[in-house]
Order: C-alpha cells, then structure tokens, then sequence
C-alpha cells in the first residue's frame, strides 16, 4: 500500500513538471506585447549541465546559475531525483518504454560508463571555450527538437486535417470542426505554421533517440545522458540510500525492473550513481526487503570508471577544439555573409560559448525567420540561430529573442536599443530589381522598411523604354548608415526567390571587423 | 418566360427601383441637415469627432439597418502604436462599432492583413482592445478565406479578395491620411490592400490603376478618413514623431474619390495629384471635384 503511493506520487510528478514544461513551451509565443508573459526558459534555468558548463566556457555566471544550485544541492543530497521524477524527456522515455514489454534491466553491464566519459569531453572542451554542452543537454535536445521539428510537424498535421474537413464543406461536420480549430489555435497550434531549415533531420534524430526505448527501456538515461552523469557524479554522497535487508533471498525482480541498470546484482547490489530514484525495487519487492531513507546504504557499488579512459575523454574534449577551428571564420579575413546572427547576439566567438542550441529564439521568432544553422558556422556552431530573411525578416519593435535566451548569447534589449542594433546590411541587386533592370516601378523595399527615417530612399531617373518614349522611375538606394539589417524588404521584394534586395552581415553592431564604413 | 413578359418585368422592376430612389431622397430632404457629401468634424476627442462627422451625414442610423453583418476596415498594417499615425486610431475605430451597433447592427468585424507581424500590429495599434471593448469580433486573417474574385478592370483581371468583406451587408472603411513613397498619399482606396490576398505588393507595378479596379469591387457604404494624427513624412510606416502633425480631424462621406480628394487637402496638394483619384473621377467611380460637393463643418 505505502509502496503504491510512491509509484502514483512520482508519476504525478512526472506528469505535472511534463505538463508544466509543456505550457511553457507552447507560451514561448509572441501574443502582441512586448514581453512574454511567462519566463519560458524556466527549465534550462535549473539545469546545471548548461549553468557549469557556462561557466567554464564563458566565464559567465547567468541569472539561471543560481536557479541551477537548487538541483545541484537537491542531487547532493537526494542523489538523481531529478531524472526519476522532474526530467520531462525522462518523463517523455518512461512512456515510449511502456511499450516495450522485454525486461527492463539492460544486457550492457558496462556502458554506462560512456556517458560519463561523454561529460568529460563536454566539460574539458568547455573548459577550453567551446560550448558544446546544449547539443547532449536533455533539456536543450528536448526544446530544440519540439521547437523545431516534432511542434511544426504536429501543427502541419493539424492544420491540414481541420483544412481538408473545412475545403470539403460537410454540413454540421465542417462547422465543428471549425468550432475545435478556433479552440486549438488560442490554446494549442503556433500562429502560423513554422518551418524549420533540417526540421526533419532534428526532428530523425530525437524520434531515434526515443525509440531507443523500444531496444531497451530509457536507454538515452542509461547510457548517454550528460546530465544524468553530471547529476550521478553530484549524487555520490547522498544521504538518501537504499539498503536491502537480510529478508533478501536473491531472487533478482529488482535487478529486472530497474530502469537505471543501478541493481548490479540479483543480491540487490546497488550502484547508487545510476539510480533513478523511481522506486520501483522497492515496490516489486516480493520480500519487502527494500528500504529507501536517510540511512547509511548496504551493498553499494562504486562508479567504476577507468582513468585511462577518463583521461582519454578529457584529452579528445581538448583536441576536438583545434579540430572544429581550422575553419576560415576563425581567421578574421573571412566572414560569412549569409550569418546574420539574431539583434543583441554576442560577438562570434563570445556567442558560440553560450549559446546552448535550445532553439527557443528560433521557436519564439515572430516570423519564423530564424532558422538552425548547419555549417555557416562551422561545426562548432551548429543549429546556433541565423536570420534566413528570404523565409522570414527581423521584426523591428521585436525582443523576443533576446528575452528567452538561457544564457545570455544574445542579449535581452530594451526597444531603444534594438531599434539601433544592426544585424546586416540590405545591398540592391540591380540585375535584377524592376526599376533599375526593366524600369519597372516598385517601391516595396522603401515601403516596408521600418526605421523611422527610411534606410531607403529614390532616385529619380528619367529612363527610355525600348520603344523610345521615356518615362521617370524611381530607383532605391539604400542608406548604409541608417539600415539595420532587418531583411523585411528581402522578405517582401516581389523578385522572389533571389530577391533583388537581400542583407549581408556586413556593418554587424556587434563585429569589429565585419564593419565596411570608416565611421560605422 | 417571352420578351414580352420579361420587358414587363424589367420594367416593373426599374420602376420599383426608381420609386424606391426617389422615395429615399425625398425623405432624406426632410432632414435638412444631411444633404452634406462629405462631413468634417475637429475637436479633441477622437471618438466624439468621429461621431460628430457621422452625425453630419445624417446619422449611422442612415446606413445601417437593423441585422447588418457589418465590417469596418481599419488600418492595421504596421507594428506601431496610435501616436505614430501609422495606423487608424483605435479610438476612432471604437467609435464607429459602437455607432453600428447603436443603429442596430447584427455583427461588426474588424480585421486587416498587416504587412508587419499581425499580433503586434493589431496589439500595438491598440484597435484589437479598443474594438473589442466596444464588442466588435476582431479576427486576425485567415489565409484560407481569400476567393479570386472577378474584377475585369483597367490593369486587374482577378485577385483573391476577402470572403468576409465580400459577404458583409454593409461595410465601413476607416484609413488613416498617410504619405506613401509611391501613391504620394495613402487614404481610403488604397486601405483596400488589406483584404487583398496573394502577392500584393505586385500590384505597386501598376498601382493607381489597381487601386481604382479593387475600389470598383469593394463598395463601401461610408468612408470615415482618420486625420487626428497624420504622418507627413516616411510613410506609410512611419515611427519618428517628428513626422507626425496633430489635425484632431475626422472626415466622413460616401464618394471613395471624394474623401480621398479631401484627404489629399490635408497634405496640401489637390485630388488631382494622387492618380488614384484621378483615374477613379474619370473612371466614374466617384468625384474628385470637393467645389460641386456640399461639405459640412463641425467644430466640438
């Protein structure tokens, strides 16, 4: 009876902090204001993996730092709570694992150990300046792949039913249908529907890592998890143990049922690192020989990790560095044109220490115009965001990014300030814009340009059309001191495709070397 | 049905349509005050101004009746807020679902397809709250509701328009005075590119043509012209006070090429500059001539 208790009190656990970070994620939408109503990025907040490495990275101590010393004493004390009963993708693992029926206990005595060598890399890479963390951090890996990929392709599917139901026009069905799809779109769906450059390939990979479930039940916990390791080496003097009584006969239902490969042995060896805390040995246990307290533990099996392989771990974390910089963006002769990096991002390489690939400024964007980078920052700065204006421009009163990032890679602006942060620079193609190559006229550019003084502006030519009669078209320039780079009149510039208006990342605020003026 | 029948019908039918005409001006000649084309109204309150101006032209109760499903259409373009005029002041647009529902109203809709995000333009325009409050259905466009809609006219042959303007009994424009890199000024026809769909900006290749063929689609049964703040300068975007005057006016009428003549006075120049209005007055779409127009003035 008392053990039943624990089982239903985790689970509610579990599904509240899934729920909870569920309508945190789906509140990560503008709805008009300024500010978002909710501090959506509440949950890497606490996530020590992201605050130490960041540490070491950067050297930067965020707001969420502090928040993050809550579960790092918590798993002191209470050893690995945390991934037993907070951790939504844990929570996320547990139900794709439902549906495998094999027992839970792993075949792979040993590989758990490679998460931890996994940590070591992350955190010796960090420690020399590459952050490297967000791409394995369970929280990141889960905001990201919703964000950009499993969210989009829900909403696509949504959508496209209630369409299908609403083109089709079926009496009393169709008004419904349409009745649930107001009530989806104030409560569920995004504004508009999202689309992600390498959605599928984010979105392959976490689908892939959930499945892993399907081979062996929370299998990303066991044996990949950098947090779970973080938190397993914070747990190993906790003062909440489980000891086994001599009521034990071996029977080994605990060693099956453990979800965290922590039972060792049928005799009820317990690795207390890998323990999830979920309490189910303790449930199962058909001598009621189990006993989770503050009391000293028996049986216990220590971490066993090997030096040589730490040292290993630790040296490839290091070398890996030189290896993903030999690449012409960490020369300063060379700068992409295509990364323009989101308003108030940090310096290049101040950014790539920070940033966490979590992809909430690429979720909370209003226009869906920042998108994963692949390779524009090299392999190092992979699924770091980019505004790709030909999908969607940098809305010019908008903060929203800065106000979600985690750890500060790019920076919470007033709307001063953002209004004076340049991200690029708009250049005219005149192969191809209609008043310069066709004497076309067409001032979209001019029109939608949003700062108060137009960054564009006419010249008025008088032309001769082939057939000899002449005519005054007004051509746009573009005022390289006022433009910000928002990308709007790349967006909206009717020559689609390869709009004859388009930003470089040329006269970046935050660049001293990608600057084209004497006096920027 | 024979020729003979049908001319008998036509007939009938004309002669009903002319009685009932010449019915309405008769009682509208009872009322000695709404014989105004177009009203003008100034005073500091922009709700009053707004009421006043209608009041001049005889009334809501002129133009609504009882059940209308009625859309106003403000300008709701751009992610800025009221006093940097870059869209229709959200108290003005209060004002006149208010009116329409005093003069009984079934529904009024409010909705515009901003070139800027659409959440902050309806939020930080303050027309999404004010209309609301005043009880109007304010809905952000939905992309599935634009039908291309025949408009044979000087350059346009079709283009996907609104449906839920379309099928309103009545609808009411409510622009706002602008400057406009191309059309010089933006005013009440141009407002029409808010319920137009697809690649509208293409339209700028030909634009005051195309605004006169959609205004020859779209009729709008009174045109409230929001002058309280106008941008003189950068438009239609706009952002620096600097370019913003106070007018604290509100004009109203009926003719598309009349209050859009008026609106050009505002600005100093004639209807005539704004091609639009040109070609909409030799089109027959409307007047730009204010000399022939009975224009009232009304000071709060």
């Amino acid at each position: 009876m008392k053990t039943k208790t624990v089982r239903n009190l985790r689970r509610l656990s579990q599904a509240l902090f899934l729920l909870l970070f569920l309508f945190l994620f789906i509140q990560t939408e503008s709805k008009g204001a300024d500010e978002l109503g909710y501090p959506v990025k509440f949950f890497l907040d606490f996530d020590p993996l992201i605050s130490i490495s960041a540490l070491l990275s950067a050297h930067a101590i965020e707001t969420g730092f502090y928040l993050s010393i809550i579960v790092i004493v918590m798993t002191a004390l209470l050893g690995r709570v945390f991934c037993g009963w907070i951790c939504p993708f844990g929570t996320l693992h547990n139900m794709v694992g439902y549906f495998n029926k094999r027992i839970a206990h792993g075949s792979q005595e040993t590989w758990y150990a490679f998460k931890y060598y996994m940590l070591f890399f992350i955190l010796a890479s960090s420690l020399f300046t590459a952050q490297l963390a967000g791409i394995m951090d369970p929280i990141s890996l889960l905001i990201r792949s919703l964000s950009l990929s499993i969210y989009p392709a829900l909403n696509y599917l949504t959508r496209a039913s209630f369409d299908t139901i609403y083109r089709l026009d079926i009496p009393v069905i169709t008004h419904g249908s349409e009745f649930l799809y107001g009530i989806l779109k104030k409560g569920f769906l995004s504004f508009t529907q999202p689309f992600f450059l390498q959605g599928v390939f984010i979105g392959a990979l976490f689908l892939f890592i959930l499945g892993l479930n399907l081979y062996e039940r929370r299998f990303w916990c066991k044996y990949l998890c950098p947090l779970g390791a973080l938190l397993g080496i914070l747990s190993r003097f906790s003062v909440l143990n489980r000891s086994v009584s001599e009521g034990c006969t071996s029977c080994g239902v605990c060693q099956e049922v453990c979800p965290g490969n922590a039972i060792t042995d049928s005799d009820g060896s317990w690795r207390s690192t890998e323990c999830l805390y979920c309490m189910d040995c303790d449930d199962l246990c058909p001598q009621k020989a189990i006993r989770f307290g503050f009391i000293k533990k028996n049986r216990g099996v220590p971490l066993d990790l090997t030096r040589r392989n730490i040292l290993v771990s630790i040296t490839a974390g290091i070398a890996a560095l030189p290896l993903l910089r030999i690449i012409p963006q960490s020369g300063k002769r060379y700068l992409n044109p295509a990364l323009i990096r989101p308003p108030g991002a940090l310096k290049e390489k101040e950014f790539l220490k920070r940033c966490v690939r979590c992809g909430e400024c690429m979720k909370v964007c209003i226009t869906n115009g920042l998108q994963p980078t692949l390779f524009d920052a090299g392999l190092e700065g992979i699924w770091t965001p980019k505004l790709v204006p030909t999908i969607g421009y940098c809305e010019f009163r908008c903060t929203l990014c800065g106000q979600v990032c985690p750890t500060g890679a790019i920076e919470k602006l007033s709307l001063l300030e953002k209004e004076t942060v340049k991200i690029g620079t708009a250049v005219i193609d005149t192969g191809r814009c209609l008043p310069y190559a066709f004497n076309i006229p067409c001032i979209v550019c001019e029109e939608v340009c949003p700062t108060p003084k137009k960054s564009i502006w006419f010249e008025k030519i008088t032309v001769k059309h082939r057939d000899g009669t002449e005519a005054v078209v007004k051509r746009p320039r573009v005022d390289i001191e006022l433009c910000v780079g928002c990308g709007i009149c790349e967006t909206y510039c009717p020559v689609k495709g390869k709009p004859a208006i388009y930003v470089i990342s040329a006269n970046e605020t935050r660049s001293e070397d990608n600057q084209i003026l004497l006096k920027p | 049905m024979n020729r003979r029948d049908f001319l008998k019908t036509t007939f009938i039918a004309g002669l009903g349509i002319s009685i009932h005409g010449s019915f309405d001006s008769f009682v509208r000649s009872l009322y000695a005050s709404d014989d105004a084309d177009i009203a003008v109204a100034r005073g500091q309150s922009p709700g009053r101004i707004t009421k006043a101006a209608i009041d001049a032209l005889g009334g809501m109760g002129k133009f609504i009746t009882k059940g209308d499903r009625v859309v106003v259409k403000p300008n709701i373009g751009w992610d800025r807020k009221p006093e940097q005029a870059a869209n229709t002041n959200p108290e003005v647009v209060a004002a006149i679902v208010s009116l329409c529902y005093e003069a009984g109203a079934g529904t009024v809709k409010v909705f515009d397809r901003p070139v800027s995000d659409p959440r902050r333009c309806y939020k930080q325009s303050g027309i999404a709250d004010a209309a609301s409050a005043a009880g109007a259905e304010v809905s952000f466009i939905d992309e599935r509701k634009f039908k291309k809609v025949a408009i044979d006219g000087l350059v346009l042959k079709d283009w996907p328009l609104y449906t839920e303007i379309l099928e309103a009994d009545k609808i009411i424009n409510v622009p706002i005075a602008k400057t406009h890199g191309l059309a010089m000024l933006t005013l009440g026809m141009k407002n029409w590119m808010g319920v137009m769909g697809g690649w509208r900006s293409r339209i700028h290749q030909s634009l005051d043509e195309s605004l006169v063929d959609v205004s020859r689609v779209i009729k709008p049964t009174l045109i409230v012209l929001d002058a309280v703040r106008i941008l003189t300068a950068n438009g239609p975007q706009g952002g620096s006070l600097d370019d913003v005057r106070e007018l604290n006016m509100v004009i109203a009428g009926t003719d598309q090429v009349a209050v859009d003549a008026y609106g050009a006075t505002l600005f100093g120049l004639r209807g005539s500059d704004l091609g639009y209005v040109r070609i909409g007055h030799q089109s027959g779409l409307g007047t730009m001539d204010l000399s022939k127009l009975v224009i009232r003035n009304v000071v709060l």
